[in-house]
């Protein structure tokens, strides 16, 4: 009896606590799957907007540029984040330069609208799941709190059955409860902390392709205005 | 750089991801597990100071019991012990007064004999086949007379042991069963002490002037029904106050019901009269 082992405590737990822990238990793995996920992909669309913008402003010819872009879908490479803003934005714009449409601001306006596309489109893949870590950081705590809440109920209708009062018969019921929120705890936490530094990392990254959007429309508005 | 994050990406890290998490998981589960096992935690020991303790006056009768039956044990084994060798005499005895008879017939026929030698001297010619062929017969006689008196001896023996071994294994099973008599006794005494000593520290509410160290003991006296008979302070703890309190406590918790369902012969050498021992442990000052 002295020796009490947490696998032990789980398997011996009540079967809604045993629930409420399993329910803990996959969300914290889920969680981590997407904090885990999440990162690659941050950190490849942050490394993506400088690794562009390097490209971008090397002077290259933007018409080479876009060779380029295509010949790496060719090669099944996927294109991501400001790269697909630049190309849906200058095919937009060469697609309607060819049209021989004639009024500037059209022509630019199209451009524009194209890249507003792309980086909506953008914004959503960079925010997929980040949702869901903001959930699981807040309600877990809950759910644990909840598991604690029925295994303390328990083990004290055990107590109200028993005719004395022993620390021995409490002690096992409400260490699993308290181990329902402990697990509650352990889901919620590393999710709020991604959540955290995921939205703030979406923040920087989208705010740098709206500021490259801008730039490239002003390039294609001077292009469009010299000619 | 750029390429190995595009092929990262290219399932959305998917895999990858769900192979970290699951990893994380299992460490984190094997470490806390470990830990556990590991890193014992020392047992709290809250022992509740026993406020009030029951003794059993008369030299505590259970205990005297046992040393009788002790007692009566040790004298039976010794009384067995010397039947026992009584026995063994009498066998001894008997074998060789068996010896001697036979020693005294012996010596009379060859008497007998001689003189018969003596009276057919003048015939001893013709007489001697007859008698060569007579002492041949006592030969064989004779003999036989051995042989039997042995395999006598040997069934004795015998008997002897297979007596011995029953006696030594019914010895052993009354010893038995008379332990477990008493382990079942010690334990029912144990409970009913336990449960009058638990009443009576509900019952107890001490005054202010108790302090630690104080003991008075009071000597209750009880009817097979549980009913108190009259409880008398037979050591007092120079504080009257914390006499009384431990007198109205003993009032108060009577009768102790339980007690009617104890054999009466538990009861009677037991509880009958009992000590109990007030002693405020627990007290901060």
């Amino acid at each position: 009896m002295n020796e009490i082992s947490v696998l032990q405590l789980i398997l011996d737990a009540s079967p809604a606590v045993k629930f409420v822990l399993l329910i803990l238990f996959f969300a914290s793995i889920v969680s981590w799957v997407m904090i885990v996920q999440r990162w690659l992909v941050l950190s490849s669309a942050t490394e993506g907007v400088r690794s562009f913008e390097q490209r971008f402003w090397s002077g290259m010819d933007l018409t080479q540029l876009y060779k380029e872009g295509s010949q790496m879908q060719k090669e099944e490479i996927q294109v991501v984040g400001l790269e697909n803003l630049f190309r849906a934005g200058f095919k937009e714009f060469m697609r309607l330069r060819q049209q021989g449409s004639v009024d500037k601001e059209a022509i630019m306006e199209g451009a524009q609208r194209a890249m507003r596309v792309a980086y909506s489109r953008e914004e959503e893949k960079l925010e997929k799941h980040l949702a869901f870590l903001a959930t699981v950081g807040s309600v877990t705590p809950y759910i644990g709190l909840f598991g604690t809440v029925i295994g303390i109920m328990n083990s004290f209708l055990g107590l109200a059955t028993q005719g004395q009062a022993t620390l021995q018969v409490v002690a096992p019921g409400i260490a699993e409860a308290l181990f329902a929120t402990a697990m509650g705890l352990f889901a919620a936490i590393p999710a709020v902390v991604a959540y955290n530094r995921y939205s703030s990392t979406v923040n920087s990254i989208t705010s740098s392709y709206i500021t490259f959007s801008d730039e490239f429309s002003s390039i294609l508005h001077r292009q469009i205005h010299t000619t | 750089m750029n390429n190995t994050f595009n092929n990262l990406v290219i399932y959305n890290g998917y895999p990858l991801s769900v192979v970290v998490a699951i990893l994380f998981h299992i460490f984190v589960l094997s470490v806390l597990l470990y830990l556990q096992s590991n890193g014992r935690t020392d047992v709290l020991n809250l022992v509740q100071p026993s406020v009030i303790t029951a003794l059993f006056i008369d030299e505590n009768p259970q205990v005297r019991n046992e040393q009788n039956r002790e007692l009566q044990r040790l004298e039976r084994t010794e009384q067995e012990r010397l039947n026992r060798e009584q026995q063994q005499q009498q066998q001894i005895d008997a074998v060789r007064e068996k010896e001697e008879a036979d020693a005294a017939a012996q010596q009379r026929a060859e008497e007998a004999e001689r003189e018969r030698q003596q009276a057919l001297l003048v015939e001893r010619e013709e007489l001697q086949r007859l008698q060569e062929a007579q002492a041949r017969l006592e030969r064989e006689q004779e003999s036989l007379e051995n042989q039997r008196r042995e395999r006598e001896v040997v069934d004795a023996e015998r008997a002897r042991q297979e007596e011995a071994n029953n006696r030594a294994r019914q010895a052993e099973e009354a010893q038995a069963a008379a332990l477990q008599a008493a382990r079942t006794e010690s334990q029912l005494v144990q409970s009913a002490t336990g449960l009058i000593q638990q009443i009576v520290q509900e019952n107890w509410s001490r005054p202010p002037s108790a302090r630690n160290g104080m003991r008075a003991i009071l000597q209750i006296r009880m009817l097979p029904t549980g009913e108190l008979v009259e409880a008398t302070i037979t050591q007092s703890s120079g504080d009257p106050a914390f006499d009384r309190s431990a007198e109205n406590a003993v009032y108060r918790a009577a009768p102790f019901t339980e007690l009617q369902q104890l054999p009466i012969s538990i009861f009677n050498t037991n509880f009958r009269s009992l000590s109990l021992i007030f002693e405020p442990e627990d007290l901060l000052n």
